[in-house]
């Protein structure tokens, strides 16, 4: 009989056998009875979803999307994805609570701030202007404001850099996010600092915008979706006419691109997916591979402790991450038990979140205090605020560490 | 990525096995599809319950011995019985090491106790947990079962069923917390793990041992489910620290305190040794060269492959997609090894749930070595160890956890002495 | 205790269950007599489908008259129980166009509204239907749940002075020269024997009707034809869909509750297997094989369980043969037939036709009683059925979403009696199909439950994609909680649930359902170390 050969359907929950081991592991059930846990939320849910959509819960929004349920199931069954998919299928269809709107608008917000980023800092760090955002916008009072950067990443690149990028012989394009745009040009500069030193020249996209991770979670899903469509054609350009890689400094826009796209907002990348890759294992494989290595100069000896963002656990690419910080000499590597810091992305930011948020991240802020280190490394730009701010500990990209320490 | 030996199936086959290989020096690394049956754990190993013909067994080697002459594709047979008793020696030391303590012997079966008060003859028992040399042998005359108000995952009145047969007397007692209530407030999610993790603050270990005070005067031991301690390993100690009569756990349904423990001391110890633990990822497909496997792509890791000089495929049966049943065939899904089952399908089970099923029996072919067989050749860099195996019932011979245990330890010692 | 009653009906199917109904709304005192429990057996293993009567309408015009007329009446009075969905009878290439015109003709003949579609519509409103289908006709079928349908004709004739006493067997007819005057029976859970007497005894039992005819030594012969069916793990259609063909093997797909099922194959049987049903390989085979043509989908969606009932098809008595066979329902009154007073059979007939089939056999226990009422059954709804969906939904609070529309699927109105005053209540005991501890507690005071499988019929607790691997225990557990006797019952009963749920999963056990199932094994069998302890040959 050929039919029955194989049940992988679209149906992926089907592959839920009930085994109850998402529920161990997922950061929020933990610690918010309201939400449904992931279970409920996903698999159980989706198969009274199919039978009446009225079944859908509102609660799904405290999913944070950390898809540590999916790393976690043995049945392979996309649970995350199955509760994404269900708030853009039957949640409501228009979300357009300015707050929302102003936290997923990371492109905007970024483009309007950076001019005036020493008034903006200042003013969001003020009592006063938390207190008003909380009380008019439900942003809450007790969140620090990731700083803005005084001009952008591309402003800098188009003026200082882009020349001299193009003169290497070999080149690479590079996907540098909001945030090394908006907030943290100099990540981007390291990038190319290290991938000078490697040969190549670092390119930016035809086109870039916001990868859409923050507009996915609150509901802007049609937006989202353009901006997919834009990245996409640019990337497909890179890959497909000038033969060129292309690499992110961040865990979760590498993560949106390769898997989000085709997962949630419905868009096809497999012509490109695998050449999408974040910068670390980008510069793993040219080290390993032996065409590629790095002097480094003496410094002092830190320790720096490794946090895996949710995004990299389920890509399942801290390793390369590690071994990239194990080459540096005289930096100790401790990898931190991986844990949700809690912040995910802009959920942490919303004042009914603020809670659910710290009390998730509590573990891993533990863990680093009692790290004994002197730096915390990781992929994920939102991970590093809410640890600096959860922690007394700096915290960094490990490319960044890797940059200061080249000879 | 480079390694000297991988392991695909992060359950406790792979886990056993790559404490061995890493502990040697060995660079290692392990590859699972998520979560394993660990999870499942009722807080004790079986080595070996019952003969196939469904005799009860005393001394687990005296068996394993008898098993070599009676059922020679049974993996201890394949193992042989000397290579067994070696290995089942080194067990507990190994589970002690890594930070699971546990009591035993492998001369000497003893009983668990179920959630629903039955006894099961078995081998290790973590600590803390309710034994009985022999089956109703229970260690009080009046015992209080205590649960938690709504926890729909354990049975004090079906324990007390069991070991009123006894003679034992027991009573029952309930407990709620504010704590408790606010995590009750999600109607499904009053599961161990998060009725643990209230008992993981002192304050509400402190009310459970007022409460549990308070029946001293009548009982002379409490039973507790194991809801204690899933993220701190001292809470158990603690609890016990402040009351002054014996206090037994025992198991409850999945997800297993005790298992989830276990699986993350066992993780953190390959870790802590020098292992990589990819979770979360699954083999997709191996180049062979020569009759040896060269390398492996997993899911996550794409384009970069895993190297290795050994492989060992410890991905388990059924229920980790070790073996995958399709209508009319048992496929090992990564190497396309050679699969032992019955051809017709009405031959792979009986229509009774609790008979033993043949199905249960099917798996990899594999030779004396435990080398995977392919093609009727043995490849001589990848070995089977754990569920996957051919030839035995895992839970009516009550061996599933030693099969585990003893074939993972069986291949180490074969990959570290070669080369 | 008085046991003296005006009618007493053997057989607690949906037809016993609507006579016992039908009888106490006329003030007449009935006893019902179920050897097993509530809808155990051809009501309850059918396709569930409301019947427009399309499907009849070429080859009996009377049947299909029947059927729309019933389903007419079926969504106002027991609106709880169907799921007014709609069908399609599609054709695909290899059926041809012809059988389309005379299908939509004869229809029309029978009463039955039909909407003739373009594919392309066709696959709008179904989109799992197969896309190959080059037509299309509309029809209001439906689906109906039996085991709700018997249970609230139960819950009706209790509340108007009816006994139903489940688990009690018909052993023997008291017979009083030419007349049936009692039963004599054995009531499983008491162990013992009981006498009842009544003026008219009523043979409700489907294909067992034949046995009990038997005992006061009359033949109706019984044609036993078995059907096997598939259910999928969730809903893959949301139209029940039909192949625009003449009747054949496994050309129905119908959503029902959480998932969809496929049937039927046909074969006859001889009358000693009815007891006996087994899924063939082969059979499995013809449902994938045909289903797949109604929906591709189901190619490769995960199968649930694999069942059978048997039709009890009657031989028409002009023809002893056997070759000739009424699917309409047959009244037999025994005085006249075959000089015996006192007692009626009532069989044939379908699901969909129940309520009709007690309205006949009532008004000539009337007739023999002497008794003029009217049937009203038609008119008055069945409890759970008398408010809208809307208006219980507003009475309920305090419940999560998808729990409260599980509860109100099941219950109707009645879902407004189940304890949810606390998060204890509203605690989940099955969490595939939303059964809380509340509605469990329910079921087992208002609803005549005795184990854990009676408890599914009334929940659809272990239903759900797990077939109770999760809540079997669960739900055990607090059926044990009662007394010291009641945990080692539900103890046992949890072995034969669970037997129960493996010999429908055995027929498909393989892909998810086998890893399920050895998941289970771990749980039950070594975690809690439970094991069969039923001699081999008492297989229930």
């Amino acid at each position: 009989m050929n039919i029955q050969q194989n049940t992988v359907s679209e149906n992926n929950f089907e592959q839920c056998i009930k085994c109850t081991i998402c529920t161990v592991y997922c950061p929020v059930a933990a610690v918010n009875p309201d939400y449904p846990g992931p279970k409920q939320a996903g698999p159980d849910g989706e198969r009274l979803r199919l039978k009446r959509p009225d079944f859908f819960d509102s609660a799904l929004k405290y999913c944070m999307n950390c898809k540590r349920c999916e790393v976690a199931c043995p049945s392979n069954v996309r649970i995350g994805d199955i509760i994404q998919s269900a708030r853009i299928k039957y949640g409501p269809k228009r979300n357009t609570s300015l707050r929302n709107y102003v936290l997923a608008n990371t492109d905007l917000v970024g483009s309007l701030a950076t001019p005036f980023a020493p008034i903006v800092n200042t003013a969001v760090a003020l009592k006063p202007v938390r207190f008003m955002m909380d009380k008019v916008m439900a942003i809450d009072h007790r969140r620090i404001f990731p700083k803005y950067a005084h001009g952008t990443f591309t402003s800098w690149y188009k003026k200082h850099a882009a020349e001299a990028q193009a003169a290497f012989p070999k080149q690479v394009s590079y996907f540098h996010g909001c945030y090394v745009n908006y907030n943290n040009p100099q990540l981007g500069k390291d990038l190319i600092r290290i991938m000078n030193a490697a040969g190549y020249g670092v390119r930016l996209l035809d086109k870039e915008k916001c990868c859409g991770v923050a507009l996915i979670s609150n509901g802007l899903y049609n937006q989202a979706k353009r901006q997919a469509e834009t990245n996409l054609a640019s990337i497909r350009t890179a890959v497909n006419e000038n033969d060129l890689d292309v690499i992110a400094t961040s865990s979760t826009c590498t993560f949106t691109i390769r898997d989000e796209y085709p997962h949630l907002l419905s868009l096809k990348n497999d012509d490109v997916r695998d050449r999408v890759e974040l910068a670390t294992r980008y510069l793993y494989r040219l080290i390993q591979s032996g065409k590629v290595s790095f002097k480094f100069k003496e410094a002092e000896p830190i320790r720096v402790a490794y946090h895996t963002p949710c995004h990299m656990e389920k890509m399942g690419w801290s390793y390369y991450s590690i071994e990239l910080l194990r080459m540096i000499p005289g930096v100790e590597v401790i990898v931190l038990d991986s844990q949700c810091c809690g912040i995910a992305g802009t959920y942490g930011f919303k004042k009914e979140n603020y809670r659910t948020s710290q009390d998730v991240g509590e573990p891993l802020f533990r863990q680093i205090e009692a790290s004994g280190a002197d730096l915390v490394a990781t992929d994920c730009e939102t991970c590093k605020w809410q640890i600096e701010m959860s922690t007394t500990k700096p915290c960094e990209n490990p490319l960044t560490i890797f940059a200061s320490r080249l000879a | 990525m480079k390694f000297d030996t991988v392991i695909i199936g992060g359950g406790l086959a792979g886990m056993a096995c790559g404490i061995r290989i890493a502990e040697a020096g060995r660079s290692c690394a392990i590859v699972s599809q998520g979560q394993s049956a660990i999870h499942f754990s009722s807080g004790s190993f079986d080595l070996l319950g019952r003969m196939p013909d469904g005799r009860e067994v005393t001394d687990p080697i005296a068996g394993i011995t008898e098993l070599e002459q009676t059922s020679q594709e049974h993996p201890y047979a394949v193992m042989g019985a000397e290579r067994c008793l070696k290995y089942a020696q080194r067990v507990p030391e190994l589970l002690r090491t890594s930070g699971i303590s546990v009591l035993g012997d492998c001369r000497k079966n003893h009983y668990r106790v179920t959630p629903m008060g039955r006894s099961k003859a078995t081998w290790l028992t973590i600590d803390g947990y309710l034994t009985e040399q022999e089956p109703g042998k229970l260690p009080f005359e009046k015992v209080c079962i205590v649960n938690v108000e709504g926890f729909l995952d354990f049975y004090p009145e079906f324990i007390a069923e069991e070991f009123r047969k006894y003679g034992v007397a027991c009573c029952f007692e309930t407990i709620n917390f504010p704590d408790l209530e606010h995590i009750r407030k999600n109607p499904s999610e009053m599961r161990s793990a998060n009725v643990a993790r209230v008992f993981d603050h002192e304050k509400n270990l402190d009310a459970l041992a007022d409460k549990i005070r308070k029946v001293v005067p009548e009982c002379d031991a409490v039973i507790v489910p194991a809801i204690i301690g899933i993220n701190r390993n001292d809470s158990l100690g603690l609890l016990k620290s402040k009351i002054d009569i014996p206090l037994y756990l025992l198991p409850t349904l999945p997800p297993s305190i005790p298992g989830i423990k276990a699986q993350q001391t066992l993780q953190q110890c390959f870790r802590a040794l020098g292992g990589e633990y990819f979770l979360g990822d699954t083999v997709r497909s191996a180049d062979l060269e020569n009759g040896r496997v060269k390398q492996v792509y997993t899911v996550n890791h794409g384009n970069i492959p895993f190297e290795a000089d050994h492989f060992v495929l410890a991905t388990g049966s059924f229920f980790s997609e070790g073996l995958v049943a399709t209508p009319d065939r048992i496929v090992e899904p990564v190497f396309g090894a050679d699969t032992v089952y019955a051809s017709s399908r009405t031959e792979w089970y009986t229509l009774r749930f609790f008979d033993k099923q043949n199905y249960q029996a099917f798996g990899v072919k594999t030779d004396s070595a435990l080398h995977v067989v392919k093609e009727g050749s043995s490849i001589d860099n990848l070995y089977c160890a754990g569920a996957g195996l051919v030839g035995f019932h895992p839970v009516q011979e009550g061996c599933g956890a030693g099969i585990s245990l003893l074939s993972a330890l069986y291949v180490a010692d074969q990959i570290l002495n070669s080369k | 205790m008085n046991n003296t009653y005006d009618v007493i009906i053997i057989g607690g199917g949906a037809t016993g269950a609507g006579i016992a109904r039908d009888c106490s709304l006329r003030g007449i005192k009935a006893l019902l007599l179920e050897r097993s429990d509530i809808a155990t057996g051809a009501t309850g293993r059918n396709h569930g489908l409301l019947h427009s009567g399309a499907r009849y309408a070429v080859t009996d015009h009377e049947s299909a008259e029947e059927c729309i007329r019933e389903n007419m009446i079926l969504r106002k009075i027991a609106a709880h129980c169907v799921e007014e969905t709609d069908g399609l009878f599609i054709t695909l290439p290899e059926d041809g166009l012809d059988y389309q015109a005379i299908f939509v003709e004869s229809c029309n003949k029978a009463g039955i509204r039909t909407e003739i579609l373009d594919p392309d519509e066709a696959k709008r409103l179904e989109p799992s239907v197969n896309p190959d289908l080059i037509g299309a006709v509309r029809v209001p079928d439906g689906a109906v749940d039996p085991f709700r349908l018997t249970s609230s004709n139960i819950l009706d004739a209790k509340a108007h002075g009816a006994e139903v006493r489940t688990y009690t067997e018909v052993m023997e007819l008291i017979r009083e020269q030419n007349r049936i005057i009692g039963v004599q029976a054995y009531d499983h859970r008491a162990k013992e024997e009981r006498k009842f007497y009544a003026r008219v005894v009523v043979n409700a039992g489907g294909i067992w009707g034949h046995g009990i005819a038997a005992k006061a030594g009359i033949t109706v012969n019984m044609l036993p034809a078995k059907g096997a069916l598939l259910i999928f793990g969730h809903r893959v259609n949301k139209m029940v869909l039909n192949r625009c063909r003449k009747p054949a093997d496994a050309d129905i797909l119908v959503p029902g509750d959480t998932i969809s099922l496929i049937g039927t194959t046909s074969s006859k049987i001889p009358y000693d297997q009815i007891d006996n049903m087994i899924i063939t390989p082969e059979e499995v085979d013809i449902l994938l094989r045909e289903g797949e043509k109604l929906s591709p989908q189901l190619a490769y969606t995960r199968i649930l369980r694999a069942y059978a009932g048997v039709r009890p098809l009657v031989a028409s008595d002009d023809d002893p043969s056997g070759r000739t066979v009424s699917r309409g329902i047959v009244l037999l009154d025994h005085a006249q037939r075959d000089g015996m007073e006192g007692f009626i059979t009532i069989t044939g007939g379908k699901l969909m036709t129940y309520r009709l089939m007690a309205e006949w056999a009532t008004d000539l226990i009337c007739k023999k009683l002497g008794v003029n009422e009217v049937c009203r059954t038609a008119e008055i709804p069945l409890p759970g059925s008398v408010e809208s969906e809307k208006e219980v939904e507003r009475k309920m609070h305090g419940k999560p979403i998808a729990q409260k529309r599980s509860s109100i699927a099941r219950h109707g109105a009645l879902a407004t009696e189940i304890d949810s005053r606390d998060s204890i209540k509203n605690s989940l005991v099955c969490e595939c199909e939303e059964v809380s501890i509340g509605e469990v507690e329910y079921a087992m005071k208002n609803l005549s439950v005795n184990n854990l499988v009676d408890l599914r019929r009334r929940t659809r607790i272990g239903m759900g994609t797990c077939q109770g691997e999760l809540c079997a225990c669960r739900a055990a557990g607090l059926m044990g909680k009662r007394s010291p006797v009641c945990a080692k019952k539900a103890k046992e009963d949890i072995v034969s649930f669970l037997n129960e749920r493996w010999k429908g999963m055995a027929p498909i056990a393989w892909g998810d359902t086998l890893r399920e199932s050895e998941y289970t094994t771990w749980v039950y069998e070594s975690v809690c170390g439970l094991s069969d302890e039923t001699e081999k040959t008492s297989m229930p």
